[in-house]
């Protein structure tokens, strides 16, 4: 036995940050289409997951899978983001973006739009604008006038056409740019500014806290008015004017390689190769699965810093993740799902 | 009492056998072999975090899976410019290299019996076509992939790779960021820019004592990202450059770049770009009479290089990722063996090609039909570390870029002589 879930314990420990727990985990052998997770959104009372064999939609406890056969751009679906405005669900495939509307799915491409790659690694929905990240450069998509447009190293401060992530917020677009730290976008003046590591070196950080840690960035999420930063280096909080940097040694980040993140409120969730890691700027609450059985750890670190004070602990739970490599994650007011590379688990939000 | 000497004694026996043995170690080198007086803000400031002190793991799952049954072939991949590029001579070189190798170890009996396959992509470099060309592959179920030889889409098809979890070697782009990407999927066979830039700078200012170098590089990223180590490496050796310029793949012309590099009246120039293209610049400043030394990049070892610059090329020294005149019985034959298939002798990318498939071929045999053994084999730093190559010793640091020898080569006499760089010197000193 590896020790009884004392959720009270946690609880208290974790001060306002949500504690989730009850995981439950689905593989195969409960109807994904794959084990292999690469996205997962929570839309209203159904979830979509996004696999390496097609999308799968978890509604009223039963999975529906759809695949190239029913309309996919291709089974690889890295990607998924929901129109808050009309519904339509946006995903982003190997094979091109495809949207799912009123039932039917339609494949845009490199060959039949404007858009710039059809490696679609990013998603996000922002009123009637769809972006995406490809292979080939950032595209923006009108759903109003049908009209792409391509940012790539030619027309934004790009080094090359490189992008991996986008989110959106406040009248502004961000860009994980792969080589090219992050890209800021105003939707209202059209200007861009990037953000790239002051050090300039690839091989280490001269100086935390400076800009984004690394140029090579792997995600970007807006919430509540802070920018947070995914890298396979570390991460970043960027409030407007500071920028933090936080690494596993020095907080509470299980892993600086970091696949994802997404902000939801004050809360930030970071999809590493270790575990998920939650973070709100004060307290870090990682989630991690025991290597011989279904329980696992949370641990919480009370300060987003290690110093001689802070101390991180670990509390022993029954259930856990389905794996410890997480590619994605969405949460609500009620609970977490995330997607991993053997399966997509579910958390209950604690009460 | 007696006893307490005795435990005293003991006690420093052990603290000095202790240090004996800790000094006996070999000396962790700095990243990438990087010059003690070339490490960025060395002279000022420790590094907070480095980033490849060990080798990033990959902790994801897969390697469960069971090997496939009833296969009729081992598809392997091969990423590489062929057609519609400046780069297609080196692409069919490369493919050269990977099909020799292919051939011989399916003479050898495959895998297990069943032949080896190669699947060819042509990277076309378009709108980040490499990503989709990663995506067919792995569609076709490619185990590995070889390739390329262009920055960007090399990079493109490394971000794809991480997604599909395809191992990834790459044997022709010398571009030092795509192991510093962190990617868990790709192993490196030929040494990097990196490692030229730091030859070069240790010969021009330190053997060569040169202080005023002006720098002409191709408008690109293999000329941007290609330089940078050198124009670092030269502000940290108190000599910055004095002028980097810059030209076009395809320019014939370059008349206001030469007067611009007269105007800074340097002591020495260096080149960074393609053969055809330097060797028009070599000639255009010896007519303008700027008979200082010059230097080159990797790339201007070509014969299309001697061809275009003739007499200009004599004393012109660059870099070269490895010795073809070396005395390696390995690479006599496979220089005879090239021969004998194509009618031609290999250059730089078939050699490392050929290397880089052979590694794919023995690490697919050691590890079966699955990706993520084949990649746990290829980035074990045990199986392949210190592989001995038709190019020479492969040796890998903890980002699994190759920081084995590189080679200097000087023009003499209308041909290459090759010469180990002073790096070596550097490292065997240490």
């Amino acid at each position: 036995m590896y020790g009884a879930t004392d959720y009270d314990a946690i609880k208290k420990a974790a001060g306002d940050m949500p504690v989730y727990g009850h995981w439950k985990s689905f593989t195969t052998e409960n109807g994904l289409p794959a084990d292999k997770a690469y996205c997962v959104r929570i839309d209203g009372d159904r979830v979509l997951v996004g696999t390496n064999h097609g999308l799968a939609v978890y509604e009223d406890g039963k999975w529906t899978n759809y695949t190239t056969k029913d309309g996919l751009g291709h089974n690889g679906v890295l990607a998924i983001d929901v129109s808050q405005l009309t519904g339509d669900v946006w995903l982003g495939t190997l094979g091109g973006l495809t949207r799912w509307s009123g039932g039917s799915f339609y494949t845009f491409t490199q060959l039949n739009s404007g858009m710039p790659n059809d490696v679609i690694y990013s998603v996000i929905c922002d009123g009637k604008d769809v972006w995406v990240a490809t292979g080939g450069g950032a595209g923006h998509y009108d759903t109003y006038k049908d009209q792409w447009e391509i940012y790539m190293e030619r027309n934004a401060p790009m080094h090359e056409p490189w992008t991996y992530g986008v989110c959106a917020g406040d009248g502004k677009i961000w860009i994980a740019a792969w080589g090219g730290g992050v890209i800021e976008y105003n939707t209202k003046t059209k200007k861009f500014r990037d953000y790239t590591d002051p050090d300039e070196q690839m091989e280490l950080d001269v100086f935390p806290d400076d800009g984004v840690v690394h140029d090579i960035t792997t995600g970007v999420s807006y919430a509540d008015g802070i920018l947070w930063v995914a890298t396979y280096f570390g991460v970043n909080r960027y409030d407007g004017v500071h920028w933090k940097t936080y690494f596993d040694k020095d907080s509470g980040l299980l892993s600086n390689f970091n696949n994802f993140n997404r902000a939801v409120g004050p809360v930030v969730y970071f999809c590493t190769d270790k575990g998920l890691s939650t973070f709100n700027g004060k307290t870090w609450i990682s989630y991690q699965r025991n290597e011989n059985n279904t329980g696992g750890k949370v641990l919480i670190t009370n300060g987003p810093k290690l110093t001689d004070r802070v101390k991180t602990t670990s509390y022993n739970v029954h259930t856990s993740l389905s794996h410890n490599f997480v590619l994605g994650v969405d949460a609500n007011e009620k609970e977490i799902w995330i997607a991993t590379s053997h399966g997509v688990s579910r958390g209950e939000r604690i009460k | 009492m007696n006893m307490n000497k005795v435990i005293r004694s003991f006690f420093i026996i052990f603290l000095l056998s202790a240090s004996a043995f800790s000094f006996g170690q070999e000396k962790k080198h700095n990243y990438a072999n990087t010059p003690d007086d070339m490490v960025p803000y060395g002279r000022f400031q420790k590094a907070y975090i480095n980033f490849f002190d060990t080798p990033q793991p990959f902790t994801g799952a897969g390697r469960e899976k069971p090997e496939p049954k009833d296969l009729k072939e081992v598809r392997i991949g091969f990423l590489g410019p062929l057609d519609s590029t400046a780069l297609v001579p080196q692409g069919k070189m490369m493919l050269k290299g990977c099909e020799l190798a292919i051939e011989q170890a399916n003479q050898e009996g495959g895998y297990k019996g069943i032949p080896f396959k190669l699947m060819v992509h042509n990277d076309y470099g378009q709108w980040g076509a490499a990503a989709n060309k990663v995506v067919e592959m792995y569609d076709e179920g490619v185990w590995a992939f070889l390739g390329s030889i262009d920055d960007i889409n090399t990079h493109v098809a490394l971000r794809a790779t991480l997604k599909l979890e395809i191992p990834m070697v790459n044997s022709g782009d010398p571009d030092p960021t795509l192991c510093e990407t962190r990617i868990p999927w790709m192993i490196h066979v030929i040494s990097d820019d990196r490692q030229s830039c730091y030859a070069l700078a240790e010969y021009i200012y330190k053997v060569k004592k040169h202080k005023r170098v002006a720098v002409m590089r191709v408008d690109n990223r293999y000329g941007r990202v290609g330089v940078k180590e050198f124009r670092e490496a030269a502000r940290r050796l108190d000599h910055p450059i004095v002028l980097e310029i810059r030209f076009l793949d395809g320019d014939t012309v370059f008349t206001k770049q030469i007067q611009r590099i007269k105007d800074v009246n340097p002591d020495a120039v260096l080149l960074w770009g393609n053969a055809e293209e330097t060797a028009r610049i070599v000639n255009e400043l010896r007519a303008s009479g700027v008979n200082v030394p010059i230097y080159g990049s990797d790339r201007m070892v070509n014969p299309i290089f001697l061809k275009i610059a003739g007499k200009n090329a004599e004393g012109i020294v660059t870099t070269c990722q490895y010795n073809p005149t070396a005395d390696n019985p390995k690479l006599k034959k496979f220089r005879k063996e090239f021969y004998d298939r194509f009618g031609e002798e290999p250059d730089v990318f078939a050699a490392h090609a050929y290397d880089g498939m052979n590694i794919i071929i023995a690490a697919i045999r050691k590890a079966g039909l699955n990706r993520y053994k084949i990649r746990d084999v290829l980035t074990d730093l045990k199986t392949f570390q210190g592989y001995e190559g038709v190019t020479g010793k492969i040796i890998f640091d903890d980002a699994w870029n190759d920081i084995g020898s590189i080679y200097m080569a000087k023009i003499q006499n209308g041909d290459f002589i090759f010469f180990p760089s002073p790096l070596d010197t550097l490292i065997s000193n240490k």
